[in-house]
């Protein structure tokens, strides 16, 4: 593979020292390349190449011998022979040794020379199926990376990533996001249910990124320092590129049409009601019990009957008997079909001394949930100029806005209700025009009628709105504009040290918006929150690289200030609004609610890095940081992070013709992170105001001035191993980390006087191994193969706590007086899941039945273990076949486990088939016992200790004992395996296109998340779409958004 | 200016290892207050009040109300209730402000800010023991200076609260405090309140400690107690979504029409056609009579065929009644009963009634018609059984106090067991005690219940 090409007559002169020049070129397409290394040979005399790859290099003999080494291509050494001109051509390296990485802090690495695991994913993989969050396109793609979505319905809601298991007790540990240097906003301004706003980094566009690289905690990330705990994902943006002579313009138009999927079995037997007894007005007409939003009530068998729109004057069947039968659709008669339309344009240049790329993106889904949509629109700009040989400004100035009305998920919410409270034979069409053309609203939960006349004159809905109402008048709009980018200026002192300095700014202004409307369940309301902040970040930078003969630095030097400011104003009606349809919070009843906030943080650093290598073999890294902190006590802010690494490349010196490359690894790092402000001070909180009187209480979070950063220290070691000419790869890495002192919000007995406080406490060890392997198992000129494999096993111990506390509850969901916690106990691993359980006999292990045999069950302190898997991974291939290709990406997960409020509730209401299913006497179980029906149990009786095998009343059983206690029986292993995407592509051939003014024409249908292949878990939930809004943590599910599959077509087009 | 401070900030990063010096307030929080007035604390605490008593599951305690929908909550399920709120709210406020060192003099004596936060201490915290039994007392509150407070026992509050109302009777200066959204500043109104809730504490120790709770009810009489309906501890909410009734909220605003009046109840009042069933609730939609709903029924449940909560109870800015004239009659009734103090049983008796009739219909008359009717009229052979059920009847809402009087007394001696379970004798305490304050929720469960912290266990005072 290697190249030589030498252009020009060598003047032959013997025995003399002369000047030699020459130019160095891009074996590839000939374009000059600069700042390539050119030594002689033995010595430490050197230079670099200019702009036009040029040098020049006095003193030279004829015996000596050139070196010329530059970053991805392959090293090249030349013996000069006396002649004066010497041009090379340099190959690029195709070899894993020369791979170049951009590492902490934006510094571009031979990745041979790293004593850590980072791993990197390509651009292509961010718009294989047009994803719009790119943390979702990381599902999968990473060893060690758990990502955790939310259903497409939420249309850019929140994608979770974690990597190597949870580090921080409070689930809080985000990897920082990077983009061309610039440290940018994940922030989420859901909450765990309602409108699920999504992460912050969405605002990425993923056409823009070249590559993304995941620095995997601190080892990678130490150069973070306070920041970089908690991993780091690196993304480096798309740039033009110099000399390039004509201007490129590439089109991308995808269209895609999205389905609903995956929906929960309900079952179609017995519809509403409270039981299977008819209600009848007095007129004798049998009518369906609105006022109960559950399926417990008699039997769909098609009996006329009074249905709830019967009893609306305004209804064309008004007073009509209709017949009382199943809708088994009615959930799915409510979604539409979605579509998302994205077209983007870019145009890429450059010239001597100037690159540009100006890319604009728009955006335009309409959701499945009727009236739901997100616009959004990127626009990207990233230019350099060199001003002269030395001096060079280049910039990255991102803006993206969204425009969305979302959908909202959650138990008291939306669709979220729909099998967890409803009537199975409510006729969806029937809802859908929900007002009568006098204004007045259709809802199917209202009071029962009249027991004097039958009528109904009340149309307040009950419990439940009409959900084609709540989707048109309770709408949530949310919109956000947001700039990112930076400007860099450097200069290049010497040809082997550059000095920079850049501004860099992240900043964006969220407005949501929310309205409730009169005539639905809830009070009419409105709400307004405008969120804004800005992250500034003020950098310097040295770098300094060289050679002497086998030796190589690489050193880096600088301070860095960041500065952030965030601040908002909320506003809530309060006690209604005073007209129907004026949303304003001068509309408020009584006095609104009024939040202003200011936050303001300051971290200033210096750091340092040094790298050492011998003979391309040996390396040694150490780096340190030093962060000082405005949130942390003013005497006890300024904190050491320091980080050392070293890699052996060990596979030139076995010469084992198979093995083309291998590298063992080894680092310890120590990284952190602090706390927001204003939780070290005494403060009170604002209380409400009665008449005259102002009140103010004591917060219920106790703030602590002795608080101190966390720390993560880290322990890595891999294996990096080539065969067959790099066609098969393996990476391995073993890990540990101790998360020391974490700063945590611990819950204390309110006794105390507080619910929590903040402490360090705690050491939360993650140790586990991950293993990539990428391979190309067939390469021929029409076919190729290429499959990659990464999976990740993490094992997570809460090694202490604070003292005296040895059980860290990090979340509860209550129902029906009911409680689950999400605790974490000392000496077992991260996130128990706690509550309810059956109580069993000891000896045999069956269920105890009390007195009405009815299962018992123990209190909600029962330990069912961890929420997190056991194993992550995920699976890509790549398929060419001539013109085609076809790339399929899996992600799985074993193990872990969730607790589903959705399922419970399902057999609660009666919708679930459990409640409606047939007993092996052979009749249904809501038939009465005495008759052969009821549900069979099967236990030992607690009172006498004798087996007990009985049949109990399915109501009584399903909805007072499971359905609201024992969430035992609502918990559900989290394994799956889900294909994610699917492209299929072609691309058009050259020989077609010479007649057209195209460049290239690539075609493709593309599926986003179209099966779910394997789960674990019931029909009708989605293990990888638990996120939960805002939860850190995903371990329970209540009224997830239904899964959407998206098919679509994508053509690109470059000029 | 500020590029040039930040490329200063970036050298001095680069130069001085450090720069650690912020300026002071870029940590300081501008969102919230960083001092707080004891007034301002003590009238926080006191919007806690009316939630000691509107709280469905006290209504279940007492049977007052029968769930019409979605039953549960009244078969008296195995499930604890949290206490945190008492203390993490009202509590700490109190605490606070009785040991601020800045209470400021102008908004009144600091003795007589300290009364009030130290009586309303008290009642809270009376409150709670009865609810669970031993809790957390004389450890509490101390926020990170203990987070695992050990559980006192019930007799030791007892006894350091009636040293508390006491000290803080006498620490009284007669002039008026501000801000006080109780008695309008008014000390001489505190002082009275402080001996009557001594007066009421000190009657529910009649079974487990007769001798101590004559010496302490005679004393509490003596110092002064309620002398009209005027002395009442109300809270009035106000016609204002801020400051509103908890039963507005759920029947109005959430539509939850799930509590209807229970057929004890309208067993007790209709039949002597009570002045205040009117108040208390609406005849059944579907007949227009009164019909109790029969506490714990599961089937036979609905909106329209029983009597649901008046509106007068549900009211936006309803009043709630905690401590009133009308229960220190029924006490005094009750202790001359017992001869702890002289007095005419059947004259107190009638009163008691006649100021609780006062209370809830802002009218006495026809009150002597009623008093003479048979099961109301004063039959001095069932003295303490009539003494009782009546308070029953006028603790309506403050179900429960009722709860409290009933695990006392046993009466009403005609409460439901839903599916042949048991009235409660306490609270369960909060599941996360287990996990939170581990040794001392095991020693004090231990202590009290031998290990079960069972809702069907008894507190102290609650001897048979």
């Amino acid at each position: 593979m290697l190249l030589l090409l030498l252009f020009g007559a060598g003047i032959v002169a013997y025995g003399q020292e002369k000047t030699v020049s020459g130019r160095v070129v891009s074996e590839d397409d000939g374009t000059a390349i600069m700042g390539v290394n050119v030594l002689v040979k033995g010595t430490t005399r050197g230079t670099i190449t200019g702009e036009e790859g040029e040098y020049t290099m006095a003193g030279v003999g004829p015996e000596d011998i050139l070196v010329f080494r530059y970053l991805g291509y392959e090293p090249l050494e030349i013996r000069v022979g006396g002649r004066s001109t010497v041009n090379v051509s340099l190959s690029p390296s195709t070899q894993a040794l020369d791979e170049v990485v951009v590492t902490a802090l934006g510094i571009s690495r031979e990745k041979k020379s790293l004593g850590y695991a980072t791993q990197e994913v390509g651009g292509e993989n961010f718009t294989m199926t047009n994803e719009q969050n790119v943390v979702g396109s990381l599902a999968g793609r990473v060893a060690g990376v758990q990502v955790t979505g939310a259903s497409g319905a939420s249309m850019g809601g929140t994608q979770k990533i974690k990597i190597r298991g949870v580090n921080s007790l409070g689930g809080e540990d985000e990897p920082l996001i990077v983009v061309d240097g610039t440290p940018i906003s994940n922030a989420n301004f859901s909450n765990s249910a309602a409108a699920d706003y999504g992460n912050l980094s969405q605002d990425i566009n993923p056409a823009d990124i070249e590559s993304v690289n995941v620095l995997k905690g601190p080892a990678a990330s130490a150069l973070y320092g306070i920041r970089g705990q908690y991993g780091v994902i690196m993304i480096t943006t798309k740039k033009g590129k110099k000399g390039q002579k004509d201007v490129r313009v590439e089109l991308n138009s995808s269209f895609a049409i999205e389905k609903t999927g995956n929906f929960m079995p309900l079952q179609n037997i017995y519809g509403g009601g409270s039981n299977q007894a008819w209600k009848t007005l007095p007129n004798g007409q049998k009518y369906v019990d609105m006022n109960v939003d559950e399926s417990w009530g008699p039997k769909m068998d098609g009996t006329p009957v009074r249905q709830v729109f019967s009893f609306y004057p305004q209804d064309e069947e008004y007073g009509q008997l209709t017949p009382f039968v199943p809708h088994p659709d009615n959930i799915k008669d409510f979604y539409e079909t979605g579509f998302n339309f994205n077209n983007s344009v870019t145009i890429t240049g450059g010239n001597e001394n100037t690159t540009y790329r100006l890319s604009f993106n728009d955006t335009r889904i309409e959701g499945v949930e009727p009236n739901t949509y997100l616009k959004r629109n990127n626009l990207g700009l990233s230019a350099s100029l060199d001003i002269t040989d030395k001096l060079k400004v280049s910039t990255n100035i991102n803006y993206a806005r969204n425009d969305g009305r979302r959908p909202r998920q959650g138990s008291e919410f939306g669709t979220g209700y729909f099998v967890q409270w409803f009537q199975r034979n409510v006729d969806m069409k029937r809802m859908k025009d929900y007002r009568y053309d006098d204004g007045t609203f259709l809802h199917w939960n209202l009071r029962q009628p009249d027991a004097g006349t039958g009528e109904i004159t009340d149309f307040d809905p009950l419990y439940w709105d009409n959900p084609y109402f709540d989707a048109y008048e309770n709408t949530n709009n949310d919109r956000r504009d947001r700039f990112f980018g930076d400007v860099k200026l450097s200069y290049k002192v010497l040809p082997e040290l550059e000095i920079s300095g850049a501004i860099r700014s992240d900043m964006f202004t969220q407005n949501i918006e929310t309205r409730t409307a009169f005539g639905g369940n809830n009070l009419p309301a409105y709400t307004i929150g405008k969120y804004q902040n800005t992250e500034m970040n003020y950098e310097l930078i040295a770098q300094y690289n060289n050679r002497w003969d086998d030796f190589s630095l690489n050193g880096t030097l600088g301070g860095n200030v960041y500065y952030r400011r965030y601040s908002y104003l909320y506003q809530q009606t309060v006690g209604g609004l005073s007209a129907p349809g004026y949303y304003n919070i001068e509309a408020s009843v009584d006095r609104p609610v009024n939040e202003s906030y200011l936050l303001r943080k300051q971290i200033r650093s210096m750091f340092g890095m040094v790298s050492l290598g011998y003979k391309d073999t040996y390396y040694i890294e150490a780096s340190i940081r030093n962060d000082n902190s405005s949130a942390l006590p003013k005497d006890n802010n300024s904190y050491w992070y320091p980080s050392v690494s070293g890699s052996f490349v060990f596979g030139e010196l076995l010469d084992w013709q198979p093995l083309s490359f291998g590298k063992l690894r080894l680092s310890y790092a120590k990284a952190g992170s602090d706390l927001n402000p204003y939780q070290i001070g005494k403060v009170f909180d604002v209380g409400t105001v009665y008449g005259e009187a102002n009140t103010l209480n004591v917060p219920n979070e106790l703030n602590n001035p002795n608080i101190k950063p966390s720390f993560a220290h880290s322990y890595e070691a891999g294996l990096d191993l080539r065969f067959f000419n790099n066609r098969l790869g393996l990476d391995f890495t073993y890990y540990q980390q101790k998360n020391k002192d974490q700063i945590i919000k611990l819950d204390i007995s309110g006794a105390s006087g507080y619910t929590s406080t903040v402490i360090n406490a705690g050491l939360i060890e993650n140790k586990g191994f991950e293993v990539a392997l990428n391979a190309r198992p067939v390469q021929t000129e029409n076919f190729t193969w290429e499959t990659n494999f990464n999976i990740n096993r993490n094992r997570s111990e809460v090694v202490e706590l604070a003292p005296g506390i040895d059980v860290y509850n990090y979340g509860s969901t209550t129902y029906s007086g009911v409680t689950s916690y999400l605790n974490s106990y000392e000496g077992k691993p991260y996130g128990s899941l706690v509550g309810q359980a059956y109580q069993r006999d000891p000896d045999t292990g069956k269920v105890l039945l009390g007195e009405d045999n009815m299962p018992l069950y123990t209190d909600a302190t029962h330990d069912f273990g961890t929420v997190l898997p056991d194993f992550t991974g995920g699976f890509q291939n790549n398929f060419r076949i001539g013109r085609f290709s076809i790339a399929a990406m899996i992600d799985f997960q074993g193990g872990g486990q969730f607790f589903s409020r959705s399922k419970m509730l399902a057999a609660k209401t009666g919708q679930d088939p459990v409640t409606a299913a047939m007993n092996d006497r052979g009749n249904n179980v809501r038939d009465p016992v005495e008759d052969g029906g009821g549900v069979k149990v099967t236990g030992i009786s607690a009172q006498t200790g004798e087996e007990v095998s009985t049949y109990v009343d399915a109501k009584s059983y399903y909805r007072n004992t499971l359905g609201t206690r024992v969430y035992e029986e609502w918990l559900y292993d989290a394994s799956y395996i889900k294909l994610r995407e699917v492209r299929l592509g072609y691309s058009f051939s050259d020989k077609l296109l010479e007649k057209l003014p195209f460049k290239s024409v690539n075609i493709s249908l593309i599926a986003r998340n179209p099966a779910m292949i394997w789960q674990e878990a019931p029909k009708g939930l989605d293990p990888s779409e638990i996120s939960a809004g805002s939860e850190a943590v995903s371990w329970y599910e209540s009224g997830q958004l239904i899964s959407v599959r998206s098919y679509g077509i994508n053509l690109n087009v470059t000029f | 200016m500020k590029t040039i401070q930040y490329i200063t900030a970036v050298l001095c990063s680069l130069v001085f290892v450090g720069c650690s010096d912020f300026s002071d307030s870029i940590n300081t929080d501008p969102n919230k207050p960083g001092v707080a007035s004891g007034t301002q604390l003590i009238a926080n605490a006191a919007l806690f009040l009316p939630d000691l008593s509107s709280s469905p599951r006290g209504e279940f305690m007492a049977q007052y109300l029968a769930e019409t929908q979605y039953v549960g909550a009244s078969l008296y399920p195995q499930e604890s209730t949290s206490f945190y709120y008492w203390y993490e709210e009202p509590l700490m406020n109190l605490q606070a402000a009785i040991e601020s060192d800045d209470l400021d003099a102008s908004e009144g004596p600091i003795a007589n800010q300290l009364a009030m936060a130290r009586i309303l201490k008290a009642y809270f915290f009376w409150n709670v023991t009865d609810r669970w039994g031993d809790v957390p007392y004389s450890k509490a509150l101390q926020g990170a200076d203990n987070f695992t407070a050990a559980y006192d026992t019930q007799e030791s509050i007892y006894n350091d609260l009636f040293n508390e109302l006491k000290e803080a009777v006498e620490m009284i200066e007669p002039e008026k405090v501000d801000n006080d959204i109780i008695y309008g500043g008014d000390m001489s109104q505190w002082q009275k309140l402080a001996n009557t809730i001594r007066l009421l504490m000190a009657l529910r120790l009649s079974e487990v400690a007769p001798a101590r709770a004559m010496e302490e009810f005679k004393a509490a009489h003596a110092d002064g107690v309620f002398a009209s309906n005027g002395d009442n501890l109300v809270f009035h909410h106000l016609a204002d979504a801020n400051n509103q009734n908890y039963w507005y909220n759920e029947v109005v605003n959430r539509n939850r029409e799930w509590w209807a009046l229970t057929e004890t109840l309208v067993a007790e009042m209709k039949p002597a056609d009570d002045p205040r069933l009117p108040v208390y609730g609406d005849p059944a939609r579907a007949s227009g009579e009164y019909t109790g709903l029969k506490f714990g029924e599961e089937e036979d449940i609905s909106t329209e065929k029983y009597s649901l909560m008046g509106p007068a109870i549900y009211a936006q800015d309803a009043s709630i009644y905690l401590v009133t004239y009308a229960q220190v009659l029924f006490a005094l009734a009750e202790a001359a009963e017992r001869g702890w103090i002289s007095g005419d049983i059947e004259a107190l008796y009638n009163q008691a009634i006649e100021a609780s009739i006062a209370q809830w219909t802002g009218s006495t008359q026809g009150v002597g018609e009623f008093l003479a009717k048979p099961g109301i009229a004063f039959e001095p052979a069932n003295a303490l059984k009539m003494i009782a059920t009546q308070r029953w009847v006028h603790l309506y809402m403050f179900g429960y106090e009722a709860w409290a009087e009933w695990r006392r007394t046993g009466y009403p001696d005609n409460l439901v067991e839903p599916n042949g379970v048991a009235v409660p004798g306490r609270l369960s305490y909060p599941d996360n005690e287990a996990f939170n304050n581990t040794e001392n929720y095991e020693e004090a469960v231990q202590r009290q219940f031998g290990g079960d912290d069972s809702i069907h266990e008894k507190v102290w005072w609650d001897v048979d």
